[in-house]
């Protein structure tokens, strides 16, 4: 009896050690703290590719001048790191640093409190007078995310195909719609390769048809957004996009590009590190503007914040302060990912200054778009995103898509608090 | 009726039946040993399952994921049912059902009966299904595609025999059936093992039996083999149901559920409001509608199961 009561009970402590990591213990695979008299900053990073060297160029940097700190860098999944940052203030496991794509991402970090409150540091910074409202991410008046460096949309061409029809890179979308129509009119040549994916991306890559006519996510209405989708259609129909961009995302829709096939492109200044790799001469130029507005993109790239259950605030504003918001950082930014510098000291590099194919994102970045702020800043962007991969593959008429996407970006904003 | 037990049959009915105490002790044993078990069961399985009903009746989204949850009821599947984009993803999912069912039954009937004789080639065959089987998702999805783009490889070969390119993935009168054909791929080889092994139980006499009586190819199939199978194919069909009712993986790989909304299927949508919009309650509630049709088919299922074993 004594021994089957015994089994019992060891059975039982089996069951709860195999529960244990439901309780919310969990144990943090990379946990910050000292050990042998240094300090451990976790970073959460999903760069990959240049960026990813540029960091890690960044951290080596930094731990050398700092022997004391570590910097352990995890690497994330971009499009899982929102849902892993809110998991992480669940279990307490928030890390010191991490980036987050501001394009999405920011609202929702900021209310699932993930992020660290940096008013106070920023305050205290020496060099704050550097960086334009547009790099400080504020919520409630409080800073929460800086961005470094910005990436911007803008216009490729191929050189050689509007060489070939004594085309000049056009500035206005109906200089867009006249140029797509010659260099289609034979069938030699593709005409526009764009992301149109139901997305963000597709939502990114549309809305400059409108920013620059004043319209943005807190005003999406009235007949400008019709009209807008209304010439998505026409294009569409007229085989100057082709069907396939509707579920293209933007690294797809580049390769197309660099094919050779297809007269234009609209594509981020990140891949001005691959075009010079393009078997043809290119140009950039900034998105086209609608006619009678200005050309007008919104800001992208990542922004740089601590989390809000970080041990070791202080540190991670060190490393921020030292390894990221310098203009040598910045300069190795741009040299080795093409992301555009935002301090007002960067802007006469002579790395950008001499460089012709980046200034027109250099322009694009002296005038950007602002953000909505609005915890459904995403679902907005969705919502876009899915309208404009609907009309582009021609699931919807652009009257059907403007309406889908009047009002469900309307009903987002209104459950997101309403408020811009 | 009365029994006499000798003395010496009575000691041996003592020695080889316990007593009482210790056959409840034998008979508890196997609960102790399940309980590891059991607990991982409850922690990965119910628990998660708590939690997903929990968060279909909250108030959930990024500002309170961490924190209280405000009980509302039924209002969210008030909401959902009410749109009509829940009912259009519960069509399109019961599309992919429909083409996984004629892919999984028929074809995978046919090539069981091919696969069912034995020989290198049908070695050789089996060993390639088991390898389609066992592939990613993420990676065959990959695959697809690149095959399936404007200018891939399928309309590179059709444009051989003068075809104009099919834009599989873009049109969206077509993408559903493009990506439910992919799904039907990757899950044939399964059916195909499941029948071929089915096949394979049925004793050879009766299948010489129907032979002596005169009965042809076809006839011994539709007649003799089909009913024999029936129960694999019943379970096979509730399978198939339930896979196509819980397919994401290629539809994330192919469109994200593009253009526009034309291949959002449940899974899709409730993937979509829950990580991409953050719309956490929403995709629960479009999980747990998903699991309700799951659960109406898996009843008859484990009904099925239970008669298979009593008989």
């Amino acid at each position: 009896m004594k021994n089957s009561a015994r089994r019992t009970k060891a059975a039982i402590a089996i069951g709860a050690v195999a529960l244990l990591p439901l309780t919310g213990c969990a144990i943090s695979s990379n946990p910050s703290g000292d050990s042998d008299g240094k300090t451990t900053l976790t970073f959460w990073s999903y760069y990959q590719g240049a960026q990813k060297t540029w960091l890690e160029g960044q951290v080596s940097e930094f731990e050398d001048a700092n022997p004391d700190i570590d910097i352990n860098l995890v690497e994330t999944v971009g499009d899982q790191q929102d849902q892993k940052l809110l998991a992480s203030v669940a279990t307490g496991t928030t890390p010191d640093l991490f980036i987050n794509n501001i394009v999405v991402d920011f609202p929702t970090l900021v209310a699932g409190k993930v992020m660290a409150d940096l008013t106070p540091y920023w305050e205290d910074y020496a060099d704050s007078d550097q960086f334009p409202d547009g790099a400080v991410w504020q919520s409630d008046g409080k800073v929460y995310n800086l961005l470094p460096a910005t990436n911007l949309l803008g216009m490729y061409y191929n050189e050689d195909i509007l060489a070939e029809y004594g085309i000049e890179p056009p500035t206005t979308l109906s200089e867009m719609e006249s140029a797509l129509e010659t260099v289609t009119a034979d069938g030699t040549h593709e005409g526009l390769a764009l992301s149109g994916a139901p997305s963000v991306e597709g939502a990114w890559l549309f809305a400059p048809q409108l920013l620059g006519e004043g319209v943005d996510y807190c005003n999406f209405e009235g007949s400008k957004v019709t009209a807008a989708f209304e010439r998505l259609d026409a294009w569409s129909d007229a085989g100057y996009i082709p069907l396939s961009a509707a579920t293209w995302d933007q690294n797809a829709s580049w390769q197309q590009f660099v094919t050779g096939k297809y007269a234009f492109a609209f594509n981020g200044n990140w891949q001005l590190g691959n075009v010079a790799d393009a078997g043809f001469s290119y140009g950039t130029a900034q998105y086209p503007a609608p006619d009678g507005g200005k050309s007008q993109v919104f800001p992208g790239g990542e922004g740089f914040a601590i989390g809000a259950q970080s041990e070791n605030p202080d540190l991670a504003w060190k490393f921020l302060e030292e390894a990221i918001l310098t203009p040598d950082a910045s300069e190795k930014l741009f040299q080795s990912a093409g992301s555009i510098p935002i301090r007002a000291d960067s802007a006469d590099l002579p790395a950008l200054a001499d460089d012709e194919f980046v200034q027109p994102f250099v322009a694009a970045a002296s005038d950007p778009a602002t953000w909505p702020n609005n915890e459904n800043t995403a679902e907005m962007q969705t919502a876009l995103g899915k309208a404009v991969s609907a009309v582009i593959s021609g699931q919807s008429t652009g009257e059907q898509g403007a309406e889908s996407a009047i009002s469900d970006i309307a009903s987002a904003a209104e459950e997101g608090g309403g408020d811009c | 009726m009365t029994a006499t037990v000798t003395r010496a049959g009575a000691e041996r009915l003592t020695r080889q039946r316990p007593a009482p105490r210790q056959r409840r002790r034998f008979a508890r044993l196997p609960a102790v040993y399940l309980l590891p078990a059991a607990a991982i069961l409850i922690g990965f399985a119910v628990y998660p399952m708590f939690v997903l009903l929990r968060m279909s009746v909250s108030d959930v989204g990024p500002t309170n994921i961490v924190g209280e949850w405000d009980f509302i009821g039924l209002q969210n599947f008030a909401e959902v049912l009410s749109g009509s984009e829940v009912w259009q993803s519960a069509l399109r999912t019961s599309l992919v059902a429909a083409v996984l069912l004629a892919s999984n039954l028929v074809l995978g009937f046919l090539a069981a009966s091919i696969l069912a004789v034995g020989g290198r080639v049908t070695n050789l065959v089996l060993g390639i299904m088991v390898f389609v089987w066992a592939l990613p998702p993420i990676v065959s999805g990959s695959v697809w595609k690149f095959l399936l783009d404007d200018s891939g490889a399928v309309n590179g070969l059709i444009g051989l025999v003068g075809v104009e390119p099919v834009s599989w993935l873009s049109s969206p009168s077509l993408a559903l059936w493009a990506v439910a054909g992919v799904v039907a791929w990757a899950s044939l080889p399964f059916s195909t093992l499941i029948l071929r092994g089915g096949l394979l139980a049925i004793p050879a006499e009766v299948i010489e039996a129907a032979a002596i009586d005169g009965a042809g190819y076809w006839r011994t199939r539709f007649q003799i083999v089909l009913p024999l199978l029936r129960p694999t194919l019943w379970i096979l069909a509730i399978l198939t149901v339930l896979y196509a009712f819980k397919s994401f993986d290629f539809f994330y790989v192919l469109t994200k559920g593009g253009p526009g909304t034309a291949t959002n299927t449940l899974p899709v949508q409730s993937y979509n409001s829950a990580f991409m919009n953050f719309e956490m309650s929403t995709g629960a509630t479009v999980a747990v509608v998903s699991m309700l049709f799951v659960v109406l088919i898996a009843i008859p299922y484990v009904r099925s199961i239970r008669s298979e074993v009593s008989e």
